[in-house]
């Protein structure tokens, strides 16, 4: 009795700190720096975790280390696409690939250029021809994109981190279900072998 | 302990998928009738095991269950441990398809391994039962992390170093199962010794 007591305790005490496992990192570009979040799945940021980034030719960029809360942040070292890689020691890691596109803008200039631009412009070309003012439009729209872009970079950060979802108890409960599945689907054969015995003698 | 994917070359994954096979057909051969219930429920504990995790550093770490379920097992805890990894994949998305052949006989060697080493000794006196049931407990885990060692090592980085660092980081872990092994070796010992190898 003492001894199933121990062992509940263990579990419980076990049970009580967190769940982590599987680690993921998001990397989003915010003007000319690019901000990235690790986390373990289940919410666990990913502290002191090392952090790699590439070119699109595996050529090293940079490194850093995550702080307490999983973030590691750094200006963009070069317009290309850039690879963020996540070790977290022990094997587990991640990565996440940020586009060139991402970084440019639509235009090839950030997206801050690109807003200054489109601020500037249409007030110098108001009294210009009429083909003038068609550009000035691309470069509202542009303005635009840049505004919602910085406007939905944080929507688009909570979208990525509710995605991560730890495992439920449908899952818990699905997989038992599957082995004790495969038991009986042992259990059949085996009677289905013993059955057969049985009809011949 | 699982090793996620995109990390080890594909040499690595493949031989640990003809390795993990091998072992998983040995297993079954191994598994006659009355130890699939046995191996059903271990491997559904298992299973549910890794859910419960520690973090430790920057890694985090959580039961692993082979040791007891290589003891009681030996071969058929290869295709035990299979199933759950294959399931933990799928569902939770632990490790990772492709990595599914080496997580197989990272944690699944070290389990029949422990069964050879430790098998005759769990049902003698409990002086030589309990340390060899806290043995393979701990060395259960202690191996898979040279297998993780080895593997990482095989793919790029320094054997010694990532041996050292994975075994630094599940020494907890190591303990707590060793503790966990001779809590159930013991509990079997009173009320069901047949489930345990080895004769008195």
């Amino acid at each position: 009795m003492k001894k199933i007591l121990l062992t509940l305790a263990i579990f419980l005490i076990a049970a009580t700190l967190a769940h982590a496992h599987k680690v993921s990192i998001f990397a989003w570009v915010e003007q000319d720096t690019i901000y990235t979040i690790s986390k373990f799945s289940g919410g666990k940021y990913v502290k002191h975790g090392k952090v790699s980034v590439f070119d699109e030719h595996e050529n090293q960029l940079l490194e850093g280390t995550t702080d307490d809360k999983g973030e590691f942040s750094f200006k963009v070292p070069e317009k290309t696409t850039l690879k963020i890689v996540l070790d977290a020691s022990a094997g587990h890691g991640s990565s996440w690939t940020i586009p060139l596109s991402e970084i440019l803008g639509e235009n090839g200039e950030t997206p801050q250029q690109a807003l200054e631009k489109a601020e500037i412009n249409p007030a110098a070309q108001a009294m210009e021809t009429p083909e003038a003012s068609s550009v000035s439009q691309d470069q509202i729209q542009q303005a635009v994109e840049a505004a919602l872009d910085k406007k939905l970079r944080p929507v688009l950060k909570m979208l990525a981190e509710q995605k991560e979802k730890k495992p439920g108890l449908v899952d818990i409960f699905g997989g038992i279900g599957y082995i004790l599945g495969l038991a009986g689907i042992g259990a059949y054969f085996h009677y289905r072998g013993k059955i057969r015995d049985l009809d011949k003698s | 302990m699982h090793i996620s994917e995109g990390i080890l070359s594909a040499p690595v994954l493949a031989s640990g998928m003809v390795i993990a096979g091998a072992g998983v057909a040995v297993g079954l051969k191994n598994l006659d009738f009355d130890k699939i219930p046995r191996a059903a429920v271990l491997s559904a504990g298992f299973f549910v095991a890794s859910l419960v995790h520690v973090p430790i550093g920057p890694s985090s770490v959580h039961l692993v269950l082979n040791g007891i379920i290589g003891l009681i097992l030996g071969w058929a805890a290869v295709p035990a441990i299979a199933v759950a990894l294959v399931l933990q994949a799928m569902l939770f998305q632990f490790g990772g398809v492709t990595a599914l052949g080496v997580n197989t006989v990272i944690m699944a060697a070290p389990a029949v391994l422990c069964y050879y080493f430790f098998g005759f000794m769990v049902r003698k006196k409990p002086l030589i039962a309990l340390p060899a049931a806290f043995a393979c407990g701990f060395l259960s885990v202690f191996f898979a992390g040279v297998l993780v060692g080895l593997a990482l090592y095989f793919t790029e980085e320094n054997f010694l170093e990532t041996a050292a660092a994975v075994v630094g980081v599940h020494v907890f872990v190591m303990i707590i199962e060793g503790i966990f092994t001779v809590l159930c070796v013991g509990f079997l010992l009173k009320v069901q010794p047949e489930l345990l190898p080895g004769r008195n």
